[in-house]
């Protein structure tokens, strides 16, 4: 059996792991509700931008018969090039968070390069660009500093690319993968076509298109705007989404670990009581023994 | 009294949302007011003051560039930036007056009217 100070310096040492894991769950808490309050501020712009774009959008693919469309709006079915934009957490212990999104890079990454479709990816989040990194796969854009402070500027400078490449017929298809809020207790992995759009994503709405009259007469040239508008926003929004569920699947992370700390003080004060216990008895038989011996 | 309802959204949340009397946009192709009862219509709006009149009071927003999307009862206003210039009180408001500089100095790429716009925001000081 352990010696008792042995135990003592364990149970010291699992006290002290404790208090910095609930630390820890309680600064995730805090920054959780800042962050989904960001979350509900933006909400409002989401509505206001599909709803705009859906109209001028049924416009523009009504005027033009559906025949020619846009291209940010031409669903690919034979993409050549795809673009993955993925979102992971800068920082670890936060349970399988980065993981279950890294993963499904990988395997959206191998489905790919079995269809013979070259794969890029993008990277926001210092976790995903580690892991990535160590693999040996290469990162052709790369942020770290963003996933921690989701930023509208910020994010748009970092999407600017993907869409010029887009833009530019460089590539085929963009795909955004992060790891979303849902509730409290779960996180939704998010994979989303980011371009071409698909209407569907904009919900359609047909009541007063026909009536509408669009300024400056360059139709093309204020969807194309708003489509970028678009891009930004979602990519800012999936950070602010996915910010939140970092931090709720912290708080989880931690919450499991407190208590499995606490677990382990009262196992190991149980084994110290008994070692201590142990002691004594040993003390008092030797002491008895003594006794006897000399009657 | 007949109004039409205004809001204006940001990425970062709703900064105004109100029953006005009219409101001038300065759209891409021009400054256009819409009352009342307007025809539906998008825009491009430029970098420039939202004038907005209410039933008892004046207010002026900055922008830096956005969309507006008229129907007959709403204006909503999408925009990427935008500062409150009648809001504060008198020491915020020397503040907020900066900030609408900043902002409108942000945009690079309009430089003449950047001065007329300076000018308008200078004279809610």
């Amino acid at each position: 059996m352990a010696n008792l100070k042995d135990i003592k310096t364990k149970i010291g040492s699992v006290k002290n792991t404790q208090k910095t894991t609930n630390a820890m769950k309680l600064v995730s808490s805090a920054k959780l509700t800042r962050t989904r309050q960001l979350s509900q501020q933006a909400r409002a712009y989401s509505v206001k931008i599909n709803d705009v774009l859906s109209e001028i959008a049924n416009r523009v693919n009504k005027v033009q018969d559906g025949g020619n469309t846009s291209k940010s709006f031409l669903q690919n079915d034979n993409p050549k090039t795809v673009d993955i934009v993925f979102v992971t957490a800068d920082k670890g212990l936060c349970g399988g968070f980065n993981m279950v999104t890294i993963k499904t890079v990988v395997k959206l990454m191998e489905e790919y390069a079995n269809k013979g479709v070259t794969v890029r990816l993008r990277a926001s989040g210092r976790k995903g660009v580690d892991y990535f990194t160590f693999q040996k796969i290469d990162l052709l854009q790369k942020i770290s500093t963003l996933s921690a402070a989701p930023d509208y500027d910020k994010a748009s400078d970092f999407i600017k690319d993907v869409v010029e490449d887009f833009t530019s017929g460089k590539t085929d298809k963009v795909i955004l993968v992060y790891n979303g809020f849902k509730n409290m207790l779960t996180q939704e992995l998010k994979v989303r076509t980011l371009l071409p759009i698909s209407l569907d994503d904009v919900e359609a709405n047909e009541e007063s298109s026909s009536m509408l009259e669009i300024e400056p007469d360059d139709d093309e040239e204020v969807l194309n705007e708003l489509t970028g508008k678009y891009i930004d926003f979602n990519m800012y929004y999936s950070l602010i989404d996915s910010l939140a569920a970092e931090h709720s699947s912290r708080m989880q992370a931690m919450d499991a670990a407190t208590k499995n700390a606490k677990e382990k003080v009262d196992a190991l004060t149980i084994e110290y009581n008994k070692a201590r216990q142990a002691a004594i008895t040993t003390e008092l038989i030797e002491i008895i023994s003594g006794v006897e011996s000399l009657k | 009294m007949n109004t039409i309802r205004l809001s204006i959204v940001t990425p970062n949340g709703e900064i105004f949302n109100d029953d006005v009397k009219t409101v001038t946009l300065p759209g891409k192709e021009g400054e256009f007011g819409v009352l009342p009862g307007h025809a539906s219509l998008v825009s491009s709006l430029s970098v420039g003051v939202i004038i907005i009149e209410k039933a008892d009071a004046t207010e002026a927003v900055a922008i830096n560039w956005g969309h507006v999307k008229v129907s007959e009862s709403a204006v909503d206003v999408l925009v990427d930036g935008a500062v409150s210039l009648t809001h504060g009180e008198d020491s915020s408001a020397a503040k907020a007056i900066e900030d609408a500089k900043k902002l409108v100095n942000s945009v690079s790429d309009a430089n003449i009217s950047i001065a007329a716009v300076e000018a308008r925001i200078n004279s809610f000081a």
